[in-house]
């Protein structure tokens, strides 16, 4: 972070580095703001810290502060509440916080950000070491943990990245996620400009693309479902985008078409990627999943992915240095040869790898597993139908049914809700009839998934 | 009839028509099961979040004997009712 930092203000200390609601920054303002962290965090003795936070440009001076002297951060979202807080804090062992949030004295020790950097920079000599971040993560591997990184491991994934000083990226995911810090060093090593609202729900997005003059955006399907919902319902025109990147969850045919047909300039990227392993993979041939050809084989020994018992397998990638708590696996990292499963299902169809979603969302009905993922890109696929979101509803006849809550094209109140119902019937009526929905819930806006409940593949 | 009693069986009734079941003379004797409206468990799953949606909750899901009839739904609603 900080030497892809130093780089792009040697290069241009004047460009914009970041956009957000608190004002703007050029890349030697991050730079020179990092040094006065680093000194500070130096002279107070912090060698690890979570970090509440959320304007992105105080996050890169603190971020790239601590990877200078080896100082280890740990971000949480940061209008979480202060019991969740507390108690995940505690679970990591975390008691000094930097915040500029006053309610979280009681529990720890606070030092707000703007006290890291009052003091002049002090050259503090870097650090030859780990350069560790730690990112949490309800992630891959089943309960929530935190994967300790190196940034020097995660920045060769940008090692290659070109620069595109005249790109402006949204970041439409929190930079606690990995999905998110993995956009920072993107758009840092490619010295480009990072737009960053707060809140960062659709809306804003949308609000972003409409006035800051946003070029490229990277978010999960859903996030560009809402997004173009909300651009419908405002009945604004959307900019031409030059680079439209899905992740983070499996996308669908439709999706792909609207945002074909919403941004007819921009190239259509999906990256699969998770918090414990990295980037592994970038589609762009505009089809849902991924080609077979693309997975390990006989004929592709090299590939880091695999089809095996009904899910996704990784090895490789930026492999994080492990998780906090167990034992140090060494510099190398974990094992990044060995095969591990992701627990995301899927499917081969036509020589597509297709994501069926997370085995541990699979819905249990009288004992026949569904997986929600089908179910609801077939009720998404109508054109009276906004959004949706399939789940299961637990039922003591049979343990559960299918259950959906759908958001009609143009509202609820304009909606004829008794013909939609009757649209999603045969939508779903070649499906197995255990996987057919028998509750659908008519609503005005979906429950967002916050970044606490990402429901499929964790980036 | 009650009103709660009147709204189960147009809860009922609505069920029986999304699911393109016969419908002609429902009443507290017509059975849920076999020769009657021949629900199986999926059917009789969505009829009690149906009713759960609209009550709150439901014969088929509470502690009280598995519906038989018609006129057992009702009969649960009335003595909910009643309490």
């Amino acid at each position: 972070m900080i030497l892809l930092l130093e780089s792009a203000a040697a290069a241009s200390g004047g460009q914009t580095a970041v956009v957000t609601p608190e004002g703007s920054s050029s890349y030697g303002e991050l730079l020179e703001d990092a040094h006065r962290v680093a000194a500070a965090l130096r002279h107070r003795g912090i060698t690890r810290f979570a970090l509440v936070e959320p304007d992105v440009g105080w996050v890169i001076r603190i971020l790239a502060g601590a990877a200078l002297v080896g100082s280890e951060p740990c971000q949480y979202q940061a209008d979480s509440a202060v019991a969740d807080l507390e108690e995940a804090a505690s679970a990591l062992g975390h008691t000094t916080v930097v915040t500029r949030r006053d309610d979280l004295g009681a529990a720890f020790e606070v030092v707000r950000p703007d006290e890291l950097t009052k003091d002049a920079p002090g050259r503090v000599p870097p650090v030859s070491g780990t350069q560790p971040l730690v990112i949490r993560t309800t992630g891959t591997t089943g309960l929530p943990k935190a994967a300790r990184h190196d940034w020097q491991t995660l920045a060769r994934t940008v090692a290659a990245v070109r620069h595109t000083p005249d790109q402006r990226w949204l970041l439409a995911y929190g930079p606690h996620q990995f999905a998110g810090i993995q956009m920072l060093l993107h758009v840092v090593a490619s010295q480009a400009t990072l737009v960053a609202p707060f809140p960062r729900q659709p809306r804003d997005g949308l609000d972003a693309l409409l006035t800051d003059r946003v070029t490229c955006v990277s978010a999960t399907p859903t996030y560009w479902r809402f997004l173009l919902a909300e651009a419908r319902g405002r009945k604004v025109e959307l900019p031409s985008l030059r680079q439209v990147t899905l992740g983070g969850e499996a996308s669908s045919a439709d999706l792909l078409n609207d945002l074909r047909a919403a941004f007819p300039d921009a190239r259509v990227s999906q990256v699969y990627a998770s918090t414990e392993f990295g980037s592994m993979t970038s589609v762009t041939d505009g089809l849902p999943g991924i080609g077979v050809e693309a997975l390990f084989s006989e004929t592709n020994p090299t590939s880091n992915l695999r089809f095996q018992d009904g899910q996704l397998w990784v090895r490789g990638g930026a492999g994080m240095l492990g998780y906090v708590g167990d034992a140090e696996v060494g510099p190398a990292g974990v094992d990044t040869d060995e095969w591990r499963p992701t627990g995301d299902l899927a499917e081969i169809v036509d020589g597509r790898l297709l994501f069926r979603g997370r085995d541990s969302e699979v819905i249990n009905v009288g004992g026949v597993k569904v997986h929600p993922l089908p179910v609801e890109n077939r009720i998404v696929a109508l054109p009276s139908v906004a959004l949706a979101r399939v789940f299961g509803r637990a039922n003591k006849l049979t343990g559960a049914i299918v259950a959906a809550e759908v958001v009609p094209e143009g509202g609820v109140d304009h909606a004829d809700v008794d013909a939609i119902r009757l649209e999603i019937k045969s939508a779903v009526a070649d499906l197995p009839r255990a996987w057919q929905p028998r509750s659908v819930a008519f609503v005005e806006t979906l429950a967002t998934r916050g970044d606490k409940t990402v429901r499929r593949m964790e980036t | 009839m009650g009103t709660d009693q009147s709204t189960a069986l147009a809860v009922i009734s609505q069920f029986l028509e999304r699911a393109n079941k016969a419908q002609d003379g429902l009443t507290d004797d017509t059975g849920l099961w076999g020769d009657g409206l021949g629900l199986d468990s999926l059917e009789a799953a969505e009829l009690s979040a149906m009713l759960e949606d609209e009550f709150g909750s439901d014969p088929f899901t509470s502690e009280v004997e598995m519906p038989e009839r018609v006129g057992d739904i009702l009969a649960f609603y009335e003595a909910i009712h009643r309490e």
